[in-house]
């Protein structure tokens, strides 16, 4: 069942009442080990230091894209690094004076880790860092926050500025040799230019066309070829038929054809008419007059043979046709001569052009190459040379301490009070502690045992008629007695009270 | 406190005999209205009341018990004014009147376990009866085993309870005491503690019941029965009771127990649940042990006190 706050109070109070031995010895040794943990616990000055970290000057925009400034995100985390370093822990020991004592190395060790635990290093806002260390000494503390402002300005300095040079030298390191690479590349590429002149974007097209020229060329020269060895076996095959003179009808042939002639034609008269017919007489005397001739001829063509004269025949010429075929043939055959030439002369040009088409290829491939090495370099180079101005202009923006300002915010003073726990919250929580533990203590009993402490659980939870409650009654002597406990109670509670004065007291005059 | 203020005017009427017994007047009309019968009722109570508590008057009582000793006994006067242990039996005693309307009945009075308390509020819850002047109250010590009762007597032996069950020519009169309380009357558990508990379901037992109640109507009777998780006699005398008072101390039982005591009760008997010995500080004034030297002092100058007796 959930009590009321009343009713709970009236629990609490009712048990504190039943436990009071228990509850006021409770009260009295809390408090106590409260006022001497409090007595025992160190003082402690803070001193602490503002720092501002400010990279969003007036120059960043107008810079923008150009320099890059150094991003630092996590500036408590950075200062850490920085501050917690061995250089710099060097330095406090020394300031802190705990190197008068020459310690050894492990000691160093182990105050350094006492001073890092008592250092705190906190991002306060956006752009400060709160530098804090806790000390007894308040001269020391004072002392240790100056010099890791100081410090801490220095080297965030000194760092950045070693940064941008480090980048710069490395851009500039890598743009010389980018430099050398893209010289050499552009020497290989002329060279090799130089040394493949017909290398040329194009050169491909044009061997492929001459090839095919040169092809169709061979092919139809082979074609006429072809037509002029036919023609030529075709004319020697005529001309081998063929006589070289005609004999054409002689004189007395002329006449012999004559009186066939005329021959025939008596006879046909003859069929029709007699003898005596005129045409038939006629006829027979012109045949008599050629054959008369015919004797003539023939002995004076004899005469002739036999005086050795050259007697014209009449009848025997040379052959046209002979002569004709001749000259075609003659024809025909310096043409297959030149055609064979020709061809030959093509295929020569062919395969000449073959070899050069091979060597443009190989040469195309490593000009493409080279080309591409050269590309690269090139535009790496270029990129390179704009970085390289960039961080030269970064470098001098930290040179002149524009890029990062650090500046003291608020500078160490000397801590007058001590902070922290102090005496006076131990004083005061000593006394509200030994209330509230014991009271939590019964309250926890509550909680856990189930036994019934309160009349309305009766009634509300087990829906019980309840007729009262009734008080303990006490009898005179039991009161005797609650009022003996309740003096020792007081005379402790009043000695505790004054012990707390007395300490106090003496605190207050410096004497503890 | 109504019913406080009833009785010391009651008590008061009484030792001054301003109270005086008006018989009614003969209705002389016709015409009885109810005002007048009502009237009528009212003046016959007060006088049945007056002869009652005449009868009352007359009963012989033993020399009052002191105030230490009442004090020594965890034992509740009207003196004790406001405090907080009498105000609430006032109260248990108006509810168990407004219960029984009025009429006197048998209340058995048990504690959840033993040291509960049942004793010390059948005890104080028949004083509180016995307060009015009207009404008297007979207390029955049956917790056998561990009776405390006879305790308020003295030395002596007194013929009890028990005495009386095994002893079939016993009086009732005879084991009826008064014990120095005005109107309050013990019977105590008697001599004989081995009784076994069929005796309670006994003729006699119910006998002795029925005539007590009987024998006077404003005669309240309180059982002092044994505690419910120790003993099974409670469950067979509350069978005979008319209500059961069960009696729950500070801190000491659980849920469940309560729960299981109702449940051996019944719903019907079960009059309701007091709640006993809440802790609370005596009534002191506070500057008699808060202000420190004076108790130092007082510390101290008893030290001296005894070390220069001894």
């Amino acid at each position: 069942m959930n009590l009321r706050p009343e009713q709970l109070v009236k629990v609490l109070v009712d048990e504190a009442f039943y436990y009071r031995k228990a509850f006021v010895g409770a009260f009295i040794v809390i408090s106590l080990a409260i006022l001497v943990f409090g007595l025992l616990w160190p003082k402690g000055y803070t001193a602490y230091s503002s720092i501002v970290v400010d990279d969003k000057k007036v120059i960043q925009p107008l810079m923008q894209g150009a320099a890059v400034t150094t991003d630092v995100a996590d500036r408590g985390r950075l200062a850490r690094e920085v501050i917690f370093g061995r250089k710099m822990m060097s330095h406090i020991l020394e300031v802190g004076g705990w190197m008068k004592d020459n310690p050894s190395p492990i000691e160093q060790e182990r105050i350094i880790q006492k001073i890092t635990k008592q250092t705190t290093i906190t991002n306060v806002g956006k752009d400060i860092i709160k530098v804090e260390y806790n000390d007894d000494d308040p001269q020391r503390a004072f002392k240790i926050v100056e010099k890791y402002t100081d410090l801490f300005i220095s080297e965030s300095l000194g760092a950045k500025s070693a940064e941008s040079q480090a980048a710069y030298d490395f851009i500039h390191k890598e743009t010389e040799s980018y430099h050398d690479k893209l010289t050499k590349a552009e020497d290989q590429l002329k060279d090799f230019r130089s040394a493949n002149l017909d290398a040329r974007p194009g050169s491909d097209a044009d061997i492929g066309t001459r090839l095919n020229q040169l092809q169709q060329r061979i092919e139809q020269a082979t074609q006429e070829l072809r037509e002029a060895e036919v023609k030529k076996s075709s004319l020697e095959k005529q001309l081998s038929g063929e006589a070289e003179v005609t004999t054409t009808l002689s004189r007395e042939g002329q006449f012999r054809s004559r009186i066939a002639e005329l021959q025939s034609r008596l006879e046909t008269l003859r069929l029709s008419y007699l003898d005596s017919y005129p045409d038939i007489i006629q006829i027979k005397h012109q045949i008599t007059d050629l054959n008369q001739s015919i004797v003539e001829d023939r002995q004076r063509r004899e005469a002739a043979k036999a005086a050795g004269r050259v007697i014209i025949d009449e009848g025997v010429i040379n052959n046209p046709m002979y002569q004709q075929l001749k000259q075609e043939l003659s024809q025909t055959r310096v043409s297959v001569e030149m055609l064979n030439a020709r061809i030959n002369e093509a295929r020569r040009q062919l395969h000449s052009e073959l070899e050069l088409g091979k060597r443009v290829h190989g040469g195309e491939a490593t000009l493409a190459e080279l080309t591409r090495d050269y590309q690269v370099n090139r535009d790496i180079y270029q990129d390179l040379l704009k970085r390289r101005e960039n961080a030269r202009v970064s470098m001098n923006l930290d040179k002149d301490k524009q890029g990062l300002t650090i500046k003291i915010q608020e500078p160490a003073t000397l801590p007058l009070s001590p902070s922290g726990l102090r005496f006076l919250h131990f004083v005061i929580a000593a006394p509200l502690l030994g209330v509230i533990l014991p009271l939590g203590l019964i309250y926890a009993r509550l909680r856990l045992d189930p036994r019934i402490r309160f009349g309305a659980v009766i009634s509300e939870k087990l829906k019980l008629p309840l007729l009262t409650a009734v008080p303990h009654l006490w009898t005179p002597i039991e009161a005797q007695i609650i009022r003996r406990e309740f003096q020792w109670i007081s005379l402790a509670v009043t000695g505790t009270t004054l012990i707390f004065a007395v300490v106090i007291a003496l605190r207050l005059m410096k004497m503890i | 406190m109504i019913m406080s203020k009833i009785e010391k005017a009651l008590n008061k009427a009484r030792t001054t005999g301003s109270l005086r017994v008006v018989s009614p007047q003969p209705l002389s009309h016709d015409k009885v209205t109810d005002d007048a019968s009502a009237v009528s009722n009212m003046t016959a109570l007060i006088e049945q009341r007056a002869s009652v508590n005449e009868a009352i008057a007359c009963m012989q009582e033993k020399s009052r018990l002191a105030r230490p000793v009442l004090d020594q006994n965890r034992i509740i006067y009207p003196d004790l004014g406001e405090n907080g242990a009498v105000r609430a039996f006032r109260e248990i005693r108006t509810k168990v009147i407004q219960k029984s309307q009025g009429r006197n009945c048998v209340i058995m009075v048990t504690s959840v376990t033993a040291g509960g308390g049942s004793t010390f509020v059948a005890l104080n819850l028949g004083v509180a009866f016995a307060f009015d002047a009207g009404k008297t109250a007979l207390l029955l010590d049956c917790n056998f085993k561990n009776p405390s009762l006879h305790r308020l007597f003295g030395a002596g032996v007194f013929r009890g309870l028990t005495d009386y069950l095994e002893n079939s020519n016993m009086d009732i009169t005879e084991i009826i005491h008064p014990v120095g309380i005005e109107r309050l009357r013990i019977i105590p558990s008697g001599g004989r503690p081995e009784i076994p508990a069929e005796y309670f379901t006994s003729l006699k037992m119910k006998r002795l019941l029925d005539s007590v109640k009987q024998r006077y109507r404003e005669r309240f009777i309180l059982i002092d029965a044994p505690p419910m998780t120790q003993s099974a006699d409670t469950q067979i005398l509350a069978e005979m009771c008319d209500y059961v008072v069960l009696v729950v101390p500070y801190g000491r039982v659980t849920d469940s127990q309560v729960d299981a005591c109702v449940k051996a009760i019944g719903d019907k008997k079960l009059l309701g649940v007091v709640f006993n010995n809440e802790p609370s500080p005596p009534t002191f004034t506070w500057q008699d042990f808060l202000n420190p030297l004076r108790a130092l002092w007082q510390i101290l100058f008893h030290r001296l006190k005894t070390t220069r007796a001894g």
